[in-house]
């Protein structure tokens, strides 16, 4: 009894401590993760607790579960409308890149610690593929707003770059142990893998977003519903040899997508649990390493880190999209910076240990530096490289909460909270506001007693205002209680001038005296600025034309409906 | 050398106009400008300028809008200012009404210095002291001082 009691006592001790740690962790500037996993070296053989844990096949099993919720997650936040611009460099770089990254990242391995070619590719593949939850995580507590192009093609690529390394991790591990097929069987596993993953994925996922939009639950219910569904699929797929990992994302792409009042329910739950997954997971291979036993690897693992972040990355990035697609350089730059290792590949480390490959724990350790540098030296400077890089669009006010009122399983009716921080509309009557047609305010909140609003009320400097509208509304609603400090932003990054995007370029030109060439009279100025840009544009990408910045400021699907006109100065 | 302030004298600082709304706005101060430098035709300039709307419109927020437009008739870049009596809706990008509303006639040829001259008005309308500096002159030649003190303080903090 005494050890079930004691183990009560140390998970909860480890993860209430973790989760205190994410309160410090933006202040001290270590990222979140390092921090997890320096708690768990602490707890661990060698630290103050001297926990002594080295059960590969329960750290196997608790790294299954947690990457099969942190990608249940993902693919739940992930907009399927981030797809026009994302999913085709984001697929470019899961299967190319991470193969490139792996081949690059395995010679390195090979010549670096002295290893036999087959051994060497599985450390390549090993840390082959990304982790958007921890890039994510860290770019929103900096609050850094990353342009949709980029953005998109990042989160898709973390969610789908897993099965590629899995798949290569479990072959090269076979090849070692001897148990690997013929060419012809590989090739057809690999297929295997992702057809099943696809199509199980897919399908199962579009089959538990309508259950779970047609059912009528306790709201606690949902997301466990959701959850179990996503085991199923994750299991079934996995039994029959497709990628569990690709069929969970995608179940979970497809239920978040799923317009409902459900989402409300799962949502929260979920962010919940793929944060226990990331704190689990973190605290085990803290748990898992023996620090001693890692002086060994401690040089050529950090230069390995150290290679993947100026090397490999950059050069399997620059292969898998500079011939393919338009990006900028400053944004291909970026995107290689943001090749963050996290959970994966130490998931990943153990598969060699389980499957009996001989000097495993190498393997685990070259991983846990490499993960380790990546985290400290591409995490840390993340934000700062985005500005850099100057991927970043201004930062909008947003409502300080917001919420579906989830009365129509249908609507899209939400409760907005905003604060009133915004000069211009202090002592305003709230008639004058010029509030979006039908969006009404519910209440307002001042020195904490709730007013009841009348067309007279007059709004005051930190009011707190309720309001309900529909999701449309929203950009219209952030305009309104833009602060001055955030509109100045916006103007100095969007122009001071906003251009219709329907407007004909022939009257643009006349307007202001530039000469076009015969195609470009019968364009519309959205279509234009569109074809400079080269491929989908996104907002916040610029053209410079004629002494003028030409912003693409507002995008309706893959139009672009208002342009900004910045000028030099 | 072009500058903003000698482009704008005292009396194309109009005070307390009634605006009406935009249409009618532009219509009074084509006609207005047409008067006032007699090369300019008034229907000319109020087609440049309602055209130039239609592309988007002038009004930048926090009540200001800066209609501007080319016109063959222009010798030299020209400048107008009205402060109007009650705000109108001009369409402006934050949908507020507009009640100050600064106007840039430049000559046919595109020239980079008559960029830099709209660029400069965004600048000194950006800034809030300066519309409230504006919205609180209470004569046409307050308005006016007020105008050519932003414009001269803009312009050497753009030096410094």
């Amino acid at each position: 009894m005494d050890s079930i009691n004691s183990l009560f006592l140390v998970c909860g001790a480890l993860i209430a401590l973790s989760i205190l740690a994410s309160r410090v962790s933006s202040r001290i500037g270590v990222p979140l993760l390092v921090l997890f996993l320096g708690l768990g070296m602490l707890a661990g053989e060698e630290g103050v607790l001297g926990l002594k844990f080295d059960d590969y096949s329960q750290a196997f099993l608790i790294g299954h579960l947690a990457l099969a919720m942190i990608l249940l997650d993902g693919g739940l936040r992930t907009r399927l409308r981030t797809f026009r611009v994302g999913l085709k460099p984001a697929l470019s770089l899961a299967t190319v890149g991470v193969f490139l990254t792996s081949g690059i990242m395995g010679l390195l391995a090979m010549w670096l610690l002295d290893l036999s070619l087959t051994e060497g590719l599985l450390v390549g593949a090993i840390v082959g593929s990304t982790d958007a939850a921890a890039v994510f995580s860290m770019l929103k507590g900096q609050g850094v707003n990353l342009n949709e192009r980029v953005g998109a093609t990042l989160e898709i690529e973390s969610g789908t770059n897993d099965p590629m390394a899995i798949f290569l991790t479990i072959t090269l591990a076979e090849l070692l142990t001897g148990a690997v097929g013929g060419i012809g069987e590989t090739l057809m596993r690999f297929a295997l893998q992702f057809g099943l993953g696809l199509a199980v994925g897919l399908g199962g996922g579009w089959i538990s977003a309508k259950l779970l939009r047609w059912l009528d639950l306790a709201p606690g219910l949902y997301s466990l519903l959701a959850l179990a569904l996503g085991f199923c699929i994750f299991g079934a797929t996995s039994a029959a040899g497709g990628s569990g990992f690709l069929a969970i994302y995608l179940t979970g792409l497809m239920i978040g997508n799923q317009p409902g009042r459900h989402l409300n329910h799962i949502l929260p739950v979920h962010d919940g649990l793929a944060w226990l997954s990331q704190i689990g997971l973190f605290l085990v291979l803290g748990l898992l390493v023996t620090p001693s036993e890692m002086v060994d690897y401690a040089l050529p693992s950090a230069i390995l880190g150290i290679a993947l972040i100026v090397l490999a990355r950059p050069v399997a990035v620059m292969v898998s999209l500079v011939p393919f697609f338009n990006f900028r350089w400053r944004e291909i730059c970026f995107i290689s910076w943001v090749g963050l290792r996290g959970a994966v590949p130490i998931v990943l480390a153990i598969f060699p240990v389980i499957s009996g490959v001989e000097n495993a724990t190498l393997y685990f350790n070259v991983a846990f530096f490499v993960v380790l540098i990546s985290l400290l030296l591409q995490g840390s400077i993340l934000a700062r490289v985005a500005r850099w890089m100057r991927v970043v669009l201004p930062e909008t006010t947003t409502p300080d909460r917001r919420g579906q009122l989830g009365v129509l399983p249908e609507n899209d009716y939400e409760m907005f909270v905003y604060k009133v921080e915004n000069e211009s509309l202090d002592d305003v009557p709230i008639r004058l506001l010029r509030l979006p047609s039908g969006t009404l305010i519910s209440a307002i909140f001042r020195q904490h007693a709730m007013l009841h609003p009348k067309g007279s009320t007059r709004l005051r400097m930190r009011d707190v205002i309720c309001l309900i509208g529909r999701t449309g509304d929203l950009p219209s609603l952030n305009r309104l209680f833009n602060g001055e400090a955030k509109l100045k932003r916006e103007r100095a990054f969007f122009g001071t001038f906003t251009l219709d995007g329907e407007a004909l370029m022939q009257e643009v030109a006349g307007a202001y005296g530039l000469t076009l060439s015969p195609g470009e009279q019968e364009m519309t100025l959205g279509e234009f600025v569109a074809l400079r840009v080269g491929g989908h544009p996104v907002v916040g990408d610029d053209v410079d034309w004629h002494g003028f910045h030409w912003v693409v400021s507002e995008m309706e699907g893959n139009r672009v409906t208002r342009v900004g006109l910045r000028l030099y100065h | 050398m072009m500058t903003l302030e000698s482009i704008l004298p005292p009396e194309r600082t109009l005070f307390e106009v009634t605006g009406g709304s935009k249409k009618r706005l532009l219509e009074f101060f084509s006609t207005f400008i047409a008067q006032n430098t007699p090369s300019l035709d008034s229907h000319e300039v109020f087609s440049r300028l309602i055209g130039r709307e239609r592309l988007g419109s002038t009004g930048i927020g926090n009540g200001v809008a800066i209609p501007h437009a080319r016109s063959p008739h222009c010798k030299g870049p020209i400048a107008g200012f009205m402060r109007l009596e009650d705000a109108i809706d001009f369409d402006a990008i934050d949908g507020e009404p507009v009640d100050l509303v600064f106007v840039l006639l430049v000559p046919e040829e595109a020239d980079d210095a008559h960029l830099s001259l709209l660029a400069e008005v965004a600048g000194i309308m950006n800034q809030s002291s300066v519309r409230h500096q504006l919205r609180q002159a209470d004569s046409q030649r307050a308005l006016h001082d007020s105008l050519i003190d932003a414009i001269r303080h803009h312009r050497d903090s753009d030096d410094g």
